[in-house]
């Protein structure tokens, strides 16, 4: 099992693993918590603050808790221009969240970035690591549905 | 032993130990360019870029920072050129935009000709020049303030947003800081988009003998060179 003493297993004292271990933090708690920064700060010999400021940089890094389904929109140009911005219009409308946040049952999160590396296949979504080419608000929406996989069952029972 | 370059600013030859930057030249011989994030004691970063010169190489002018250039043997610098007042009077005029409650921005903004702001004023009381940080991290080495988040979210913020226990809580970051020289009286409000009346005797010298020192306070307050030859 991954615990913050196996991630850093290795790598004490050289500062320039910090954004690898963060990576594994992240990937462990799901966000960056502010115990695990002040533990990594101070078994790698950094500074607090620099960890803190490479934290708040990187978009790939959250200090904030998030949902157990983390959706990335990419609003990159090529995505822009292919219709990335409905793909946001959809989630608030159907999640009634705002990028950044998370919905209220803790189930699904909601990220803008401004590229992912993929405008060929614009536009895109990163579900979970996933990555999903060629997205459409109606995509999108079953997708989300699936992950609460609950009001398309009741929509069925009731027809 | 110390090695010393000679160097052409404005037409004066200047000598300087080598290794030093252009801007150190120019104040040790009574050159004055106008600085806001440069301190003696700390490492140059080019963050305000009111210190730009003109570099002349080949007959053709190079601009650039003059603070983070390092002084070369035959250098030829000019540093009050009518391009460069034009770029620096716009590049003050924008400080003072971003933050014009400040007695050491609106000094600056006067020597460099600045009289009125074509820019709406932001009033963010920050202009991100990092004595602050770069104090904190280079000179008391407690790393607690460093700038935090990109783009127009770039802010100085302490360590995960509050003051940790390895501040030393010198309090030299407010000592250093431009904001901390108290305004003038009748202060640029916002809306405001001009200098206010006690800075119009500063205004008319600025006027009349182009480049001159206005005795600014930042000066006074950190020891400008110029301040402690005059």
């Amino acid at each position: 099992m991954t615990t913050l003493n196996s991630i850093l297993t290795g790598r004490r004292s050289q500062p320039h693993m910090l954004i690898e271990v963060l990576q594994d933090v992240q990937e462990l708690y799901g966000y960056l918590p502010k115990e695990a920064m002040s533990a990594v700060a101070q078994e790698l010999g950094i500074p607090l603050m620099e960890v803190y400021r490479v934290a708040c940089f990187y978009k790939a890094f959250s200090l904030k808790p998030r949902g157990k389904h983390v959706f990335t929109v990419c609003t990159g140009t090529a995505c822009h221009v292919r219709g990335a911005r409905l793909l946001i219009d959809q989630v608030k409308g159907q999640l009634n969240i705002e990028p950044g946040e998370t919905t209220e049952d803790g189930l699904v999160t909601i990220v803008n970035v401004n590229c992912v590396g993929a405008c060929a296949l614009g536009p895109v979504v990163i579900q979970n690591g996933a990555y999903c080419h060629h997205m459409t608000p109606g995509k999108l929406r079953k997708a989300i549905d699936k992950t609460r996989g609950k009001k398309k069952k009741e929509e069925r029972a009731h027809a | 032993m110390q090695q010393y370059v000679t160097l052409k600013i404005d037409d004066a030859r200047v000598q300087a130990i080598k290794g030093a930057s252009v801007l150190d030249a120019a104040m040790a011989s009574g050159i004055c360019i106008p600085h806001l994030c440069y301190v003696p004691v700390l490492k140059d970063s080019g963050a305000c870029r009111l210190c730009i010169v003109e570099v002349v190489n080949d007959g053709r002018t190079k601009i650039t920072a003059s603070c983070t250039l390092n002084a070369e043997d035959g250098m030829v610098i000019r540093s009050n050129t009518e391009r460069i007042r034009k770029l620096r009077k716009n590049i003050a005029e924008l400080l003072v935009a971003q933050a014009p409650n400040s007695r050491a921005v609106q000094d600056i903004a006067v020597r460099c000709g600045v009289k009125e702001v074509r820019y709406p004023f932001r009033n963010d009381n920050c202009i991100q020049c990092g004595r602050c940080v770069r104090y904190c991290t280079e000179y008391s080495k407690a790393n607690a303030l460093g700038f935090v988040g990109r783009g127009k979210n770039r802010h100085v913020e302490f360590a995960l947003g509050f003051r940790r226990d390895f501040c030393k809580k010198c309090g030299f970051c407010t000592e250093y800081c431009p904001m901390s020289v108290t305004p003038c009286g009748g202060a640029m409000k916002a809306g405001e988009g001009r200098l206010c009346a006690n800075c119009e005797s500063q205004i008319a010298m600025a006027d009349k003998f182009s480049g001159v020192c206005v005795r600014c306070e930042l000066g006074r307050g950190f020891g400008c060179v110029r301040q402690t030859y005059v």
